[in-house]
């Protein structure tokens, strides 16, 4: 883990080295560009409100529960285990509930079992499309999406299927 | 979009809470959201305003505009019109090389960046192809190293940490490859820019 740990503050080194050794005035270009990254994260509060209640309303009132007793046996048939379909769920909604749902699946099954494995592949090779999308395009008021959510979301279909077979072929 | 977005998640979830008798909570949650998204924009205001401040300054010192050149016979077929006009492309390069190199706090700021410089002079409102592909990439990217995982797997003392890397590549190089190829086809069909 040693190298990722590096990055960032390399990166400020660099930085930092530049400033220090350079007749332009960098210093004022840092500030200015932090100035416009204010700007931008203050304007995504009012679509970020409205996706985060949305979404806080949707699990507190039980229906993703509901809707993965429904569905996972017929996702058990074609390979995707019962015990991951939660996080199916909850992956493109919230990072904070797919996390919790991670880690509940963890503790049921143990974290070297197929489903657990899966549940792994699954959270890092996918995203929070719902809110990504939502944060990327309401920061410029973008608000035809075209064509994005259907295949974002097909994706991510697949890259749930793809985790499961691979983790049959490597564990 | 998000419109329906948000209506589908609230009817839905006033139907259920109204069948599962867990209105309580639903009602609990509305407040619990409000405040927590003040929060979660509160937190993004110092990551994004870091981000900028350093992008700003590779901008300005020629670093980043060397790297996209270098990137650029890849890029092209990515995002063509970006990289035909010369539009945003520093800020797309940027964005991507944050998400390779697993930096997943600097994606969203630069992103956001590289968006907002892409609809400068567009038709307002609606979504560009390169738009398109660049939340697409947000959402499916490949990373070198999935740090997150990997560090929640070791806290929880699981045997395979570093072993979970490799299918991890494959599967996230796939989906990348398959959401590129798809949001092309969708680009060509839709036709506009």
């Amino acid at each position: 883990m040693g190298i990722v740990n590096y990055i960032l503050p390399f990166i400020i080194f660099l930085l930092c080295v530049i400033i220090l050794f350079s007749k332009k005035d960098y210093f004022s270009f840092f500030l200015r560009g932090a100035k416009n990254g204010l700007d931008g994260a203050i304007k995504l509060l009012p679509s970020m409100c409205a996706l985060i209640i949305g979404v806080n309303m949707l699990l507190a009132s039980g229906a993703t529960e509901y809707l993965a007793d429904w569905l996972a046996p017929l996702f058990d048939r074609i390979g995707v285990p019962e015990d991951i379909f939660p996080l199916i769920i909850t992956r493109p909604l919230s990072f904070g509930a797919s996390l919790a749902t991670f880690t509940d699946i963890v503790t049921r099954c143990g974290v070297d079992s197929y489903a657990a494995l899966c549940a792994s592949i699954i959270m890092a090779s996918t995203d929070t499309v719902f809110y990504v999308s939502c944060v990327y395009f309401s920061a410029s008021e973008i608000k035809k999406t075209k064509y994005f959510m259907p295949v974002a979301l097909f994706v991510m279909a697949v890259s749930v299927f793809l985790s499961c077979i691979l983790a049959r072929i490597f564990f | 979009m998000l419109g329906k977005c948000f209506s589908i998640l609230c009817i839905v979830a006033f139907i259920f809470g109204a069948f599962n008798g867990s209105m309580e909570s639903v009602s609990k949650s509305i407040l619990e959201g409000a405040d927590k998204s003040v929060t979660l924009c509160i937190s993004l205001i110092g990551v994004m305003a870091l981000w900028n401040g350093i992008m700003e300054i590779l901008k300005e010192s020629g670093i980043i505009k060397r790297v996209s050149r270098l990137l650029t016979p890849v890029m092209r077929l990515v995002f063509p019109s970006a990289f035909k006009s010369g539009i945003a492309t520093e800020e797309i390069t940027a964005c991507i090389s944050a998400g390779v190199l697993g930096v997943s706090n600097a994606v969203t700021p630069l992103a956001i960046n590289a968006i907002s410089k892409m609809e400068r002079g567009k038709r307002k409102g609606v979504a560009t192809n390169d738009m398109i592909m660049l939340c697409m990439l947000g959402c499916a990217c490949f990373n070198i190293i999935p740090t997150t995982i990997i560090a929640i797997r070791q806290k929880m003392g699981a045997t395979y940490t570093y072993e979970i890397i490799v299918p991890v590549w494959i599967c996230s190089f796939a989906c990348m490859v398959i959401g590129i190829l798809l949001c092309r086809l969708m680009g060509k069909i839709n036709g506009d820019s």
